[in-house]
């Protein structure tokens, strides 16, 4: 049973590179702590091969190599380029597995017919990996175990191991490649163990009399077993990437470009997976130690970073936050993504991507719940009728055809009206119970009207009743006059247009 | 010449104007009608909320076609509403009902609002009581009230029964087209 491990080498190094892309060509190490007493936790290649190396003194590393860049540890960067190599991997096989800071293991069987040989699978793992901006060494092994001794390499991006010549290589691996704990490690070496092989060799029995549980272990890994079952992982439903700073982002201008830099990376993240968000969760920290949390529903699953970045800027606006920003993160709530056919018989409809960043500016412009999609309600109440959020393919009969839309709408010169909302209140004078003038911006004579048609309703729970007439004024227009009979008003309801 | 309802075309700027009660917004409605039953998507941009969905409906516009954007008065809401609508492919008709209250709209605005037009391949339609895009428009009509008919079993009407609106091209494509008429049923 064929496994792959991926392994991005110098992990908390790697995922500061990946944030800051232009790192990748100097020496950089990671130190905590605070000056003078910082200290080196992980350094990349580069600063590796300049002497740097972890437990340094920041002063001693830089004694090494003046050149050398150094960046505080950073907990977010790490996770989220952890998360971003599973998903890497995700990509790749549906099944794997969590194997710590910067490894995945993945359950490559069956994917020969997919992708090709081992050779293959894994170089495809390996361009995933590198996609989200981590340069991971694959390698392919009957056992997780073996594939993860084999990433230790440094020198290959991409080793298979097979089968038969399995123990022969790993009886030549150094012991640092079973990974042990130090203190174990430290004893083998009293014992003049220097190799996985001759770990191998030693009488199982007596690992465990002398070393206990970690003599047993060491023994396992070096004959290349498997001591846990394969653990699948399952990928979270919010994806989160995180960007901590040093500074303050008092603008909204500074804030978006920080943004900018957070999504490029998240989208990155989905696309790799095939996966779209279809909600944005944002977490500001502020400066005042508060968080200024908000979600953004998207009308349309997105993976593509501009689109994502208007959204949120135009929230911002919006709703600005209450301070500066120290910490930006960015969830995205995944969905898979599915593609859409059109209908051969309908015109060209907007692209929803488009549809909800244009929808999202009308909102900005006039306010959320004035752009939609009118729906009548069930009533016999005047304008009754409510607002739904616009998406086309909610439409009834939108994907059914020319002909079964057109079936549903009769063909007629209708006359419309033009709704005053509320309707007006205004002074009628009558005669005979008709209404002869009317006070709308000066007074009006009525040369002809029509009505009354008397219409009420909902006399269980809000009543309301009213006599409507058609009235034409001097000037010619046409209006709706109504008298309402639970306030004894007269009302301009609309005008016909 | 004729794309919708004999008025409208892609890719242009039509204008209808004409006082209140002249059949300006049923001869919109009658376009919007035709747009939404051929499966296209329309977007109403409408200054002072007037729409009406029920009277629109019994004239046949599949409502859950159209994107209605109420403004709350503001006519330069409604243009920049207007500019990000026909920006946005995929519609076949925008229109902006800014009802009696103009706007202003220089002529560089309007041709501005021309080209994306032409570029995104919608009809706008400008409805209000007079013109604003000027030579921006490639097709600008007139609505005129004609006559009205009253309707009812005795002397004295007890319903609306008609509007009849004469159509005359205010600014044409080409040739001069003659005055037509047309009735709507209330």
């Amino acid at each position: 049973m064929p496994y792959a491990c991926a392994r991005v080498p110098f992990f908390a190094a790697a995922a500061a590179e990946r944030a800051e892309p232009t790192l990748r060509e100097h020496a950089v190490a990671i130190v905590v702590g605070a000056p003078p007493a910082t200290r080196v936790v992980e350094a990349n290649a580069v600063a590796r091969e300049q002497g740097v190396m972890p437990a340094m003194t920041e002063t001693e590393a830089r004694a090494r190599w003046s050149r050398l860049v150094t960046r505080p540890a950073s907990v977010d960067l790490v996770e989220a380029a952890h998360a971003a190599l599973l998903e890497a991997a995700l990509g790749v096989s549906p099944r794997i597995e969590d194997g710590g800071a910067g490894i995945v293991y993945s359950d490559i069987r069956g994917l020969e017919r997919l992708f090709g040989d081992h050779a293959h699978i894994a170089a495809r793992l390996a361009r995933a990996a590198h996609a989200v901006g981590l340069p991971a060494r694959v390698a392919v092994a009957t056992t997780c175990t073996v594939a993860r001794m084999a990433t230790w390499r440094r020198s290959a991006r991409v080793t298979i191991v097979s089968p038969a010549e399995q123990a022969a290589w790993l009886a030549e691996m150094p012991l640092d490649a079973l990974e042990l704990e130090p203190e174990l490690a430290a004893t083998f070496r009293t014992w003049g163990v220097r190799t996985v092989g001759e770990v191998a060799a030693l009488p199982r029995p007596g690992l465990a009399e002398r070393l206990g549980e970690g003599g047993v272990r060491a023994h396992d890994l070096a004959h290349g077993r498997d001591r846990e079952p394969f653990r699948a992982y399952t990928p979270p439903p919010f994806w989160m990437e995180a960007l901590g700073l040093d500074w303050e982002l008092e603008s909204l201008e500074s804030l978006a470009r920080v943004l900018a830099v957070v999504l490029e990376r998240l989208c990155v993240r989905l696309r790799t997976a095939a996966v779209t968000a279809d909600a944005l969760s944002l977490d500001l920290t502020l400066a005042s130690g508060r968080h200024d949390e908000r979600t953004i529903q998207l009308a349309y699953p997105l993976h593509d970073p501009a689109p994502l970045l208007t959204l949120i800027t135009l929230d911002l606006e919006a709703h600005p936050p209450g301070a500066a920003v120290t910490r930006v993160a960015v969830s995205a709530h995944t969905v898979t993504a599915r593609a859409s056919q059109a209908n051969l018989w309908q015109p060209p409809t907007p692209a929803l991507r488009d549809l909800a960043g244009a929808v999202a500016r009308l909102a900005r412009l006039v306010g959320p719940e004035n752009v939609g999609s009118p729906i009548l309600i069930d009533s016999h109440r005047p304008d009754a009728f409510t607002l739904r959020p616009f998406h086309p393919s909610d439409g009834d009969g939108v994907g059914e055809g020319r002909g079964a839309v057109e079936a549903d709408v009769p063909a007629r010169a209708q006359l419309v009206m033009r709704r005053l909302r509320p309707p007006r209140a205004v002074a009628v004078q009558t005669v005979d119970e008709r209404p002869v003038r009317m006070e709308w911006g000066g007074w009006h004579r009525i040369v002809q009207c029509a009505g009354p048609w008397r219409v009420s309703g909902q006399w269980w729970e809000q009543p309301w009743a009213r006599d409507e007439w058609d009235v034409a004024c001097g000037d010619g227009t046409l209006c709706r006059l109504a008298r309402d009979h639970v306030t004894g008003a007269w009302l301009l309801d609309a005008v016909y247009d | 010449m004729i794309e919708m309802e004999g008025v409208v075309r892609r890719g242009e700027i039509t204008e209808i104007v004409g006082p209140l009660s002249s059949g300006r917004t049923s001869l919109f409605v009658s376009c919007l009608r035709e747009v939404t039953a051929g499966g296209g998507m329309a977007a109403l941009v409408d200054a002072d909320g007037a729409f009406d969905p029920s009277s629109a409906a019994r004239a046949g516009v599949a409502l859950a076609r159209v994107l209605w954007v109420r403004g709350d008065g503001r006519r330069d809401a409604g243009l920049r509403a207007t500019d990000v609508l026909v920006r946005c492919p995929g519609f076949t008709l925008v229109a902006f009902d800014f009802g009696e209250l103009p706007p202003r709209l220089s002529l560089t605005a309007a041709f501005r609002l021309k080209l994306a037009v032409r570029r995104s391949d919608v009809a706008l339609v400008l409805i209000g009581s007079r013109r604003i895009a000027g030579a921006g428009a490639s097709l600008a009509l007139a609505t005129e009230r004609d006559g009205v008919e009253w309707g009812g079993p005795t002397t004295r009407p007890t319903r609306l029964a008609r509007l009849h609106t004469r159509l005359s091209v205010v600014r044409g494509r080409g040739a001069p087209v003659a005055p037509e008429q047309r009735s709507w049923c209330a």
